[in-house]
């Protein structure tokens, strides 16, 4: 299995309308506060070694002044080392709100599969997760909502839970027309005028 | 989806001429077994027993091989050992037999992979639709067909009725059909598929999709053959009609090696239970719920509502069967004000007029009577428990003759809840066999109610 190049993995879920925050590969601090241009953003560190980020450390948010945004890069270059190669990548920090995973995997009997959980750290340790088989319908997807045990976390108005039903729709799409044996969208951040998709990791 | 060619299961399940291949007259053995079965069943169609050394079995003339017999064969019901099936099938092929339930063991299932690949072939070859092999075969009481070789006088028989029965396994199908027919409802088809070497899982739900006799299907499965094509018919089937699903090794061990967050979390198991889920199937955990929902989807309307209205001649037990319905999705109906003066109106004062009705501990079958006469007619009511606790002076065979005659009557699904020993079993059984479903727990009883409002709305296409 081959992990997909960020950009062309951001490429893919924009061809089914599904947004990426704005990010960049950056070469250097410099690039990275070029990039920042006064707003606050994220540093992350990619490698095919390296599944869990926050985990290993690869991941520095909310860096605002050029001090943090260097001190993040250098620190970065440090922790990734063993990881090599790596990119390192800049992003808009996002604004808060509700973290979930939107996922896919190919399933051996039946297909493509769509999950749908709490995300962030809690995946794991919760398990709070829904699951079919694409393409799903409109109603799938209001059940796959209403069945976590954490829908009032993750859908907290009628407004999300639309935003959240129409990406899963796309997402799901996205799954059955593609040839990939595994997606995450993880952690997506989730709020009343929207969505972010923070991370992708899309294996072929 | 089509159908898939020639495999059309009717001649299988209607035949109007069986043979018994391997039929003998040692009791004990299976073909001995099974041959006997069809006799005492009252088998209305030809039945030819076969045996290569000819003679007559149980009264029957026995031929050598299918090819002596000068009829049109529907079925065959093969019960020789593994090596000589490939032969047999041969002979069954020639003779232009319909179809053929292979009850032996010793293929696939203790590795024998190549016997299994040549009986598929000739099964092929003519045609001819194969159940099995290692299975218990098919019954259909209506038919009066019984192809498992378990004697008659240690299973019970499901009476005639709705319910279909698929089973991957056979000795979870026998113990279920059992206890089916101590539940009191009444079977549709008993197919269990064995190896699904031939027919397999997705063939058998097109089928019972199909059949007008069928209601309500269930399903003991381990593992789906053509994945997307269950999924596909499974989708289909329960737009039609409910089914129940139980699946065996839902452990194992989930993908070992993933490379995602998704992945890791969602294996094998999860992924079945996603099919069933979508598929507005009623999952079972265990074989308890299996017979508990069955029994509910055999003879109960879909309800409207989740509003539940409780009678109880038992403070106690209507406390816990409230805390059931809330733990299982439902809710407690209020009274409307006209079904609350009517109450009051009828109730002795010792009854105070609220849900759950407690109807206290002298009521009898008057008591719960005009209460139930009340509540039948309150729009505010989607469903009913009637708590009847037989340990109390009031409560006798009487009330169960009332409640079974009230049910009837009812276009609400109502179902009862009763406790105890003998002579509770007794009213139990009687009130089981006459098509009012009785669980002994709340919660069995709240949880079945929750299956009928589950896939009703799932029907209707209403998100939870």
């Amino acid at each position: 299995m081959e992990l997909v190049e960020y950009n062309a993995a951001a490429r893919l879920i924009n061809s089914y309308g599904i947004k990426s925050i704005e990010s960049k590969y950056v070469k250097s601090a410099g690039e990275a506060v070029a990039f920042s241009k006064g707003r606050k953003i994220v540093l992350k560190a990619i490698s095919n070694k390296a599944l869990h980020k926050s985990k290993a450390g690869l991941i520095k948010i909310d860096l605002l002044s050029v001090q943090e945004i260097e001190g993040a890069f250098r620190d970065l270059q440090k922790r990734a080392k063993k990881f090599a190669p790596y990119k390192i990548i800049a992003q808009k920090m996002a604004d808060k709100g509700i973290e979930i995973i939107v996922g896919g995997r190919e399933d051996a009997q039946f297909g493509k599969l769509l999950l749908l959980g709490l995300g962030g750290i809690y995946v794991e340790t919760f398990r709070d997760f829904a699951l079919r088989v694409c393409p799903i319908t409109q109603f799938d997807a209001k059940q796959m909502i209403s069945q976590l045990r954490s829908k009032k976390v993750v859908t907290y108005s009628g407004k999300s839970e639309k935003i959240l039903e129409g990406l899963l729709l796309k997402a799901s799409r996205l799954l059955a027309e593609n040839k990939l044996s595994e997606l995450d969208l993880n952690p997506v951040i989730i709020r009343e005028d929207g969505y972010d998709v923070v991370d992708i990791r899309i294996l072929k | 989806m089509a159908a898939r060619k020639n495999m059309d299961l009717r001649p299988m399940l209607k035949p109007k001429s069986v043979a018994i291949i391997g039929a003998s007259n040692t009791p004990g053995k299976v073909g001995h077994i099974i041959l006997n079965n069809y006799i005492e069943e009252g088998y209305q169609g030809r039945l030819y027993p076969i045996n290569k050394d000819g003679g007559t079995i149980l009264g029957l003339y026995a031929y050598k091989s299918v090819l002596d017999v000068r009829e049109k064969i529907d079925l065959a019901v093969i019960a020789v050992p593994a090596m000589v099936v490939p032969l047999v099938l041969e002979e069954c092929g020639k003779a232009r037999v319909k179809s053929v339930v292979v009850i032996s063991g010793g293929f696939a299932e203790v590795g024998n992979v190549e016997l299994q690949k040549k009986i598929v072939a000739i099964a092929q070859k003519y045609s001819m639709p194969m159940l099995g092999p290692n299975c218990l075969g098919v019954m259909d009481p209506r038919s009066r067909i019984d192809t498992m070789f378990l004697p008659t006088y240690k299973l019970s028989k499901p009476k005639v009725g709705g319910v279909s029965f698929v089973s991957q396994s056979g000795a979870v199908g026998s113990t279920v059909l059992d206890l089916i027919a101590k539940e009191g409802f009444g079977l549709s088809k008993f197919i269990s598929y064995g190896n699904a070497a031939h027919v397999d899982e997705v063939d058998i739900l097109e089928y019972l999709m199909n059949d007008d006799e069928t209601e309500v299907v269930i399903i003991y499965i381990e593992g789906a053959k053509r994945g997307r094509e269950f999924f596909e018919i499974g989708k289909k089937l329960s737009k039609k009609k409910p089914v129940i699903v139980i699946k065996g090794g839902m452990t194992e061990a989930g993908a070992a090696a993933a490379h995602s967050h998704t992945a890791s979390l969602a294996g094998s198991h999860e992924a079945y239970e996603a099919v069933f889920r979508q598929c507005g199937f009623a999952i079972a955990k265990d074989l308890d719920d299996l017979l508990y929902f069955g029994k509910a989807f055999a003879t109960e309307p879909a309800p409207k509502g989740n509003r539940v209205a409780v009678i109880t001649n038992g403070g106690g037990t209507g406390v816990l069967t409230t805390d059931a319905i809330y733990s299982a999705g439902l809710r407690m109906a209020e009274f409307g004000p006209q079904a609350q003066r009517a109450l009051r109106k009828i109730m002795p004062m010792t009854v105070n007029v609220r849900n759950p009705l407690d109807l206290v501990g002298d009521a009898d079958k008057k008591r719960y009577e005009d209460a139930l006469g009340v509540i039948a007619q309150d729009k505010n009511i989607d469903m009913l428990i009637v708590i009847a606790l037989f340990q109390t002076p009031g409560a006798d065979e009487s009330l169960a003759e009332r409640l079974v005659e009230f049910k009837s009557a009812s276009e609400k699904p109502m179902v009862v809840i009763s406790a105890g020993s003998q002579y509770t079993q007794e009213r139990v059984a009687f009130m089981e066999n006459a098509g009012l479903p009785v669980y002994d727990s709340p919660a069995a009883a709240a949880n079945s109610l929750a299956e009928l409002l589950k896939y009703a709305k799932y029907k209707s296409g209403i998100a939870d």
